[in-house]
């Protein structure tokens, strides 16, 4: 038997130098070159994300519709002009029913001229004619269960352990799945560097100790924000769950959102 | 001579291969993963960092007390005590970093920007129709933003 090579012992010469080259030094350095060029290491400075666990609430009877958070939105976060916002404020409008028609409610109509960003006009319809109109500020849900999360096919947006929703801009390929998934229309595709962008609730700032931008600029307190792992019962937020009877928007989706709402009508999705 | 069991040499070939194709991937793998993959969850760790990195343009009502002391007093006394410095005056970031770079001068915009009437606004929220509120005459001549009830 001259020179047979069994199945055996090529893989285990094979395993042994894959193993052997893994294990020296010099892949090491190697392995740091190459990691230096790709990626800078090490985690935020000071801020330990997995203690903390950030949620928002939204009081829609305090919102008078100012636009101020939505300007400021973008502004803090250099989000492109046009129709691109991280935070938008809708007005919904609805009718008084036509008289014998029977029904208790008239049409609804939702606007949001500029995202709010400079206000709004009186409605189209007369005070005679409204029955309820009112300001919805909108921004990411912070879903428990993100449906952007589950379809990004390279793995660039994830659920933070702090409970923010980010996207990767270094692994994001701009395919805009996740922008199809979100069931709030909270992400778009930044025409600057071709990649999925949406709310990081400021995280360059609430990991300075700052309140997101439109948290801080809200004159009325429509937006309140806070931490649940590090909040005493005086913080806003948990007065917010104390005086209020909290909802979601679209619960039957499961997505289970961190953005909660208060006092909203039953027209809001 | 006994028989002795020998794979098929296209067997072999193909194990060879895919053993060549696992090991590459793993070399590849090895290499390519970035160090801090992994960290919190199947993602980039340092893109918490990187994210975390970005420069605030607001720089919060803590920064302009250490500087404007009396003048955030005296709004906290009164019924605008919940406003934003930023709100009216604009972003301060690069004033508090620089207090040589000037704030935008204020027009009388921003009052109506919350005040004006409007029918989707609340009830409880004070509103005027500027057109009939004393037209042609400032609000700060009858107002004093800082402290609205004051009467100057």
């Amino acid at each position: 038997m001259k020179n047979s090579y069994s199945r055996r012992s090529v893989l285990t010469v094979l395993g042994a130098a894959v193993t052997g080259v893994l294990a020296s030094p010099a892949a090491r350095t190697a392995k740091a070159a190459v990691q230096k060029v790709l990626a800078s290491t090490g985690a935020a400075k000071g801020y330990d994300p997995t203690r903390h666990k950030w949620v928002m609430g939204i009081d829609v009877n305090n919102c008078i519709g100012c636009g101020l958070c939505a300007e400021a939105c973008k502004r803090e976060n250099h989000v492109p002009e046009g129709p691109y916002y991280r935070t938008w404020i809708e007005r919904y409008t609805i009718a008084k029913p036509k008289p014998g028609s029977g029904d208790a409610r008239g049409a609804a109509t939702v606007e949001s001229p500029m995202g709010g960003m400079n206000g709004f006009k009186d409605p189209e319809l007369s005070k005679d004619e409204i029955l309820h109109s009112f300001f919805v500020p909108k921004l990411c849900n912070l879903c428990q269960h993100s449906p952007c999360v589950q379809v990004c096919p390279v793995g660039a947006t994830f659920d933070a352990p702090d409970g923010a929703v980010l996207i990767d801009p270094k692994y994001c390929i701009g395919c805009g799945f996740c922008i199809q998934a979100c069931p709030y229309g909270c992400r778009f595709l930044n025409p600057r560097t071709r990649t999925a962008e949406k709310c990081t609730l400021c995280y360059h700032r609430i990991t300075k100790g700052l309140q997101p931008a439109c948290v801080e600029i809200c004159p009325t307190q429509a937006r309140v924000f806070g931490d649940l792992k590090n909040s005493g019962p005086d913080d806003p937020i948990q007065k917010f769950y104390r005086n209020n009877k909290v909802q979601a928007l679209k619960p039957h989706l499961g997505t289970e959102p961190r953005v909660l709402y208060a006092g909203f009508d039953k027209e809001v999705s | 001579m006994p028989h002795r069991f020998h794979l098929p040499p296209q067997l072999v070939r193909i194990v060879l291969l895919a053993g060549g194709i696992v090991g590459s991937y793993l070399v590849a793998r090895y290499f390519l993963t970035p160090p801090s993959f992994g960290d919190y969850g199947f993602y980039r760790g340092a893109a918490l960092r990187e994210l975390a990195d970005h420069q605030p343009v607001y720089a919060g009502r803590k920064a302009c007390k250490e500087c404007h002391d009396e003048v955030v007093l005296k709004l906290e006394a009164h019924e605008h005590k919940n406003l934003a410095c930023e709100g009216c005056h604009g972003a301060g970031q690069a004033h508090s970093d620089n207090p040589d770079i000037k704030l935008a001068v204020l027009t009388y915009s921003h009052c109506v920007r919350c005040h004006e009437k409007n029918l989707s606004r609340p009830k409880w929220h004070k509103q005027i129709v500027s057109k009939d509120h004393y037209a042609g005459s400032k609000c700060t001549e009858c107002h004093v933003p800082h402290s609205p009830n004051e009467v100057p």
